[in-house]
């Protein structure tokens, strides 16, 4: 599995227990408003899972907030050694 | 102390005390031994030399004008001794969590000045660079009968100190100093009840440990006492050593009963169940009439530092209403502000350790216990330490941690607050699982169980786990990073 599969997995496994779709998500789906529709108590969620999972979490370590899934899957591909 | 041993002794001096893994002990060898302990506080000859003079103070080691001991013991029969004999010579004696590591016993020992420890811990004993000294209490006992006449003599008049270490561990070490007579007079009116035996749940460091202490030597009954003291080794010694009577927190009990139906054992008959330390979760207390249904059932509210504040024994959780001061009860103890109680003359303690004592003023103290009014009762909801700020809204662990745990598939849980960047804090549940259950479906069932409380409250980090941190047998609910 790469970096990118699992921090995939890892969404994926937040919107399930989320009741959310899981389908049609893309690098491109947007995490608030249209998109996923997360709150800030979901988000919070979504950052302490992804915290538990790799360490960090774009929601705490990056400057500006991730917007999209591409963004949290771009956090870890930058953040991750080759 | 003292003079509830002597009074012990005199009325049953050959009723067993104490039984611990080294054997037991009368109330008559128990007072001996205390005024052994007490006359080697007074003997002015050297009762070591330090081994290495070179790197370590030359001189040897005098007990007679010490004023204040460390002691580091897990046999409570020795405990007893010490902190009778300790009592009885004048001097302020504090205990630590015996099995505590050197490397960390060795700070707590500085951040209280304690320059002489009594222990039998050999790895202490053997320390190479001994700073602060520590002394074997065992010789003591070798001779006692130059000290045993005094046994059956009028005891001295007791001016003892205690020092109790608190168990919260944010910020400064704090330690409450108490009065053995202040102490006692929580017990004064406790009458003999020699056929009791009281297991010793606490370790006897904590208050309410020394509670359970002077509540069993003022009823003249047993102490029962293993060492390790966890919810398990509990179990042993109601299984084996026919103990009648127990007092713990409500984390303690929980894990009792969780391990004494998970070994399928039968359990006996109580006469009294005594809960504290905690607020009590309406699930235990009904588990506890139904699986004790001959026992009474009491609860104690009080802290290290205002001592014993209410005593209720009618099986419902928290206390009447008619304890709190009002227009027909002007004199009450307890007061509510802002959702917290308040607590005025208490038999508490005389003031921290380093610091000059507190006037015993009519001044009205917070408690940091979180209350709530329920119909007749004054219910409590917690620490205000504990409570987590999610977003801006006020979450209290415990009605999440109550639903948690209610679940049949839940063993033992803990609701504690998470720092998160996004909201400031987060809900966090560690939930120990009971055996076969699949993680999803638990995850699935607690968010169910959750779906009542506002949203700001649900676990949004939910861990399954071996056993929940707990710290003097209390469930750890205090912020993490």
């Amino acid at each position: 599995m790469t970096d990118q599969d699992k921090t995939l997995a890892v969404i994926t496994q937040f919107l399930t227990r989320a009741d959310k779709s899981t389908d049609d998500v893309s690098p491109t789906t947007g995490l608030y408003g249209d998109g996923l529709e997360l709150d800030s108590l979901e988000a919070a969620e979504l950052s302490a899972m992804l915290e538990d999972e790799f360490g960090n979490d774009p929601f705490s370590s990056g400057d500006e907030l991730p917007q999209t899934v591409g963004d949290i899957l771009a956090f870890y591909e930058v953040a991750a050694p080759a | 102390m003292i003079r509830l041993l002597s009074r012990a002794a005199a009325a049953a001096p050959d009723q067993v005390a104490v039984v611990t893994p080294e054997g037991s002990l009368t109330y008559a060898e128990l007072l001996r031994d205390a005024h052994a302990v007490a006359a080697a506080f007074a003997d002015p000859s050297p009762v070591r030399v330090d081994p290495s003079p070179v790197v370590g103070d030359p001189s040897p080691v005098r007990l007679a004008g010490v004023r204040r001991v460390a002691i580091v013991e897990p046999d409570a029969a020795w405990v007893l001794r010490l902190l009778a004999g300790a009592a009885l010579a004048g001097v302020e004696a504090c205990q630590y969590q015996p099995d505590t590591p050197v490397g960390e016993l060795l700070p707590q020992l500085a951040a209280f000045d304690h320059t002489l420890v009594v222990t039998r811990r050999p790895d202490l004993l053997e320390l190479a660079d001994p700073s602060p000294v520590f002394i074997d209490p065992s010789p003591v006992l070798i001779d006692p009968s130059p000290v045993s006449e005094q046994a059956t003599g009028r005891p001295k008049q007791a001016t003892g100190r205690v020092l109790i270490r608190t168990t919260g561990t944010t910020g400064e070490p704090k330690a409450a100093r108490h009065d053995w007579e202040i102490l006692a007079r929580t017990v004064e009116a406790v009458a003999p009840r020699p056929h009791q035996r009281w297991l010793l749940a606490y370790g006897p460091q904590q208050f309410a440990g020394i509670q359970v202490l002077q509540h069993v030597v003022a009823a003249q009954a047993t102490l029962v006492a293993p060492f390790p003291r966890q919810p398990r080794d509990g179990l042993d010694a109601l299984l084996q050593h026919d103990v009648t009577c127990v007092s713990a927190t409500p984390t303690y009990w929980r894990f009792l009963l969780t391990e004494a139906r998970s070994r399928g054992v039968e359990l006996p008959e109580l006469e009294q169940i005594t809960l504290g330390g905690e607020a009590i979760p309406p699930d235990l207390l009904a588990d506890l009439e139904r699986t004790f249904p001959t026992a009474r059932i009491s609860q104690v509210y009080a802290s290290t530092e205002f001592g014993s504040i209410v005593s209720v024994g009618d099986g419902r959780a928290g206390f009447g209403v008619d304890k709190l001061v009002s227009v027909e009860n002007p004199e009450a103890h307890l007061k509510i502000v802002d959702g917290e109680l308040h607590v005025r003359r208490t038999a508490g303690m005389l003031g921290y350790a380093g610091r000059p004592d507190v006037p015993a003023d009519d001044a009205w103290k917070p408690t940091g216990d979180l209350v709530e009014i329920v119909g007749d009762r004054v219910e409590f909801r917690g620490r205000d330490s504990d409570v987590i700020n999610v977003g801006g809204v006020k979450v209290h662990p415990l009605p999440v941690e109550n639903a948690i745990i209610a679940l049949p598939s839940v063993a033992a849980a803990r609701v504690f607050g998470r720092a998160n960047k996004l909201t400031g804090a987060i809900v966090a549940a560690e939930v120990v699982a009971v055996n076969g259950t699949d993680e999803e479906e638990l995850r699935r069932q607690v968010k169910a169980a959750v779906a009542d409380l506002p949203r700001a409250w649900h676990p949004r980090s939910i861990t399954l786990v071996e056993a929940i941190a707990t710290q003097g047998q209390k469930t750890v609910r205090r912020m993490e990073p």
